[in-house]
């Protein structure tokens, strides 16, 4: 491919420092949720807090880094919701007893995200269709065969993976160190070819294919990577509810969105902040703790993830437009 | 003459073509389910049809408009639950609260519209957003109800027949056709149009672009509380949560439809044409005994196909 001689970019100015800076919306709001909570429980600040609430916290973690990754290449995955509820009825109805049996499945499992979530990319791209549609369509196919194999939430989760999804090591839970694992995947797929062609398809999509971006590629790994996640949060829910359910995940949608517009990630695309993103989680569940702790009603959670999420976004459109100007 | 009626044709295919298939189809499952023709049978689609079709007007002018709809489940739901908790099962206090709730689903879409055209949010955050904060408002105030059951005036607006359909089936006629004048005949519906096929004209044709896509929420939000009314009247009491079928319905039915998701292209008119094939194909699920998740298969499947083949189209022409 011969190099352009120009591009007609509308983002022709080099970004200014205000776009490097790291937005410390997330973190102050979770400092300033967990302050209130420890006002009433002084135990909140501890190791076995942490735990609890990273095990609360923990599935959101999981879909919300699979949407990030979606939401950074310019797309939306509504799916994920799909994907959670086939994977917790279908870890319910077919773990069995447990064993090599049992492993098999939770690879196929993982496998099946992935694949969805392949095929979502492979008609957002193919077919030209706007991410909502397709993922709005998908999600609605999952939700329905969920609800044909296991119509009220039910099944059985063997032993074995229960005691797996809340065993602890020197006195944390494995999930803590399984945030460690996701640390480790950010920072290597932000490095590698497909991180970085994601990012920058996301960020000017018309330079990104004149730079050589395979762009096909690039959008169905995207989606084939939130599907995993997705996946991978459908099988830790069933550690921690012993059951399938194929509704759960309907409740996970929004949230994700949440998450990851709190943390900072522009919902064009092009920008992403991991840590912003699970800090995002984070706060969305110790409003839970919040809520709870303050003897408020807990639908006001629902309703202040709804607020924030608006309020992030448009504070997010605030910043573009104060360094269009800057 | 003949290149004017041609030209009228091309650019309404996709609604001809929904028509065309809904005929197909009925004629087809009639011809082997015995009964599915039958005047009651028909009553009974074209009203369940009918609650499709009213949430699915207000979605086709927000789609039309550019935008997309995501709080009518509990829009809808917001005003069948106040409604009933409020009249406690009579009709006299319609009197006032009919107008709270109907204001209060204006208020909504007025927000969603003020929300996505003026602060610049993206409507599916938005409206995604607002559905929530509305079911976490509704179960707030009224969950632990004092009462769910329908006034009984509404139920009998709903479920009535009157000249062989039931009232419920008229209002969607009614509604149909303020839709398509509205559309069709006014300039609104001409303004409706440039705004979803191309921002920039608009806006140097002078068109208040705000004002036109904050009216399609607002008549949006007014939509789902007239289906909230209707779903109540007919299943004789509110229930939390059973809007949330018709999210994936409207969309559904404005792409069979004919409608362009992008927005600029299509019509009511082929919407109705949607709603009545997705209820055609859902109405099959209890006589061939299919169970519940094969409707939402059907509402994921025809938003995909549709769409995909238009979008084949498309290229074809571009190409």
């Amino acid at each position: 491919m011969t190099p352009p001689a120009q591009i007609e970019s509308h983002k022709r100015r080099p970004r200014s420092w205000l776009s490097e800076v790291p937005i410390p919306m997330p973190y102050i709001a979770l400092a300033i949720l967990v302050a209130m909570v420890t006002t009433q429980r002084p135990s909140y600040l501890s190791v076995a807090q942490l735990n609890l609430t990273t095990l609360e916290a923990f599935s959101l973690i999981l879909v919300t880094v699979g949407q990030t990754i979606v939401i950074l290449s310019g797309g939306l995955d509504l799916s994920v919701g799909g994907v959670i509820n086939l994977t917790t009825v279908l870890a319910a109805t077919q773990f069995g007893r447990g064993g090599a049996h049992m492993v098999v499945w939770i690879l196929l499992l993982l496998l099946l995200g992935l694949a969805i979530g392949a095929v979502n990319g492979a008609v957002v791209r193919r077919l030209r269709m706007q991410p909502f549609v397709v993922t709005l369509a998908t999600w609605s196919i999952l939700s329905g065969v969920s609800l044909l194999i296991l119509p009220t939430p039910g099944g059985q989760i063997p032993a074995s993976w229960l005691s797996f999804g809340n065993m602890t090591v020197g006195g944390l839970s494995i999930w803590v160190m399984g945030l460690a694992g996701i640390a480790v995947f950010w920072v290597s797929f932000t490095r590698r070819p497909l991180g970085r062609a994601i990012k920058a398809l996301g960020s000017n999509s018309e330079a990104a294919y004149l730079a050589g971006v395979r762009v096909a590629p690039t959008v169905v790994g995207a989606y084939a990577l939130c599907g995993l996640f997705a996946a991978a949060c459908g099988l830790f829910l069933t550690t921690q509810t012993g059951g399938g359910s194929p509704i759960i995940g309907n409740d996970f949608v929004l949230p994700s969105v949440a998450a990851t517009a709190i943390g900072g990630t522009r919902l064009t695309g092009g920008f992403a902040s991991l840590a912003g993103a699970i800090a995002g989680a984070y706060v969305l569940t110790v409003i839970n703790d919040v809520v709870f702790t303050f003897g408020i009603p807990q639908a006001w959670s629902i309703v202040l993830s709804g607020l924030l999420l608006v309020m992030a976004v448009f504070l997010g459109e605030l910043r573009g437009l104060l360094h269009r100007w800057a | 003459m003949m290149g004017d009626r041609l030209k009228w044709v091309r650019r309404n295919v996709g609604t001809l073509g929904a028509y065309a298939v809904a005929v197909i189809l009925f004629s087809a499952i009639t011809a082997f389910v015995p009964g599915f023709g039958s005047a009651a049978h028909i009553r009974f689609l074209l009203l369940t049809a009918a609650f499709v079709g009213v949430v699915a007007l207000g979605q086709t002018f927000v789609i039309l408009g550019g935008g997309f709809d995501l709080s009518i489940p509990w829009t809808l739901n917001a005003v069948s639950t106040i409604t009933t908790a409020l009249c406690l099962g009579h009709d006299t206090r319609l009197l006032w609260v009919l107008p709270l709730v109907f204001g209060l689903a204006a208020l909504i879409g007025l927000i969603n519209g003020v929300g996505v055209a003026i602060f610049r949010i993206s409507p599916i955050i938005m409206t995604m957003a607002m559905n929530v904060i509305g079911q976490g408002l509704v179960v707030l105030g009224f969950s632990g109800l004092s009462s769910t059951k329908s006034p009984p005036l509404i139920r009998d607006m709903v479920n009535r027949v009157v000249v062989e359909l039931p009232i419920g089936v008229w209002i969607w006629l009614l509604l149909a056709a303020i839709a398509t004048i509205l559309l069709s005949f006014t300039g609104f519906g001409r303004r409706l149009y440039a705004v979803g096929t191309n921002d920039q004209v608009s806006r140097f044709a002078g068109i208040n672009i705000a004002a036109t896509r904050i009216a399609t929420y607002v008549i949006s939000g007014v939509c789902a509380g007239i289906a909230g009314l209707m779903l109540t009247g007919f299943i004789g009491e509110s229930s939390l949560g059973f809007g949330d079928p018709f999210l994936f319905a409207s969309v559904a039915a404005v792409a069979v439809g004919g409608a362009s998701v992008l927005g600029g292209q299509g019509h009511y008119l082929g919407t109705v044409a949607g709603a009545l094939i997705l209820t055609f194909l859902t109405g099959l699920l209890p006589i061939l005994n299919l169970a519940q998740g094969w409707l939402e298969i059907i509402y994921g499947l025809a938003i995909l196909v549709t769409v995909g083949i238009a979008n084949m189209e498309r290229f074809r022409l571009e190409a």
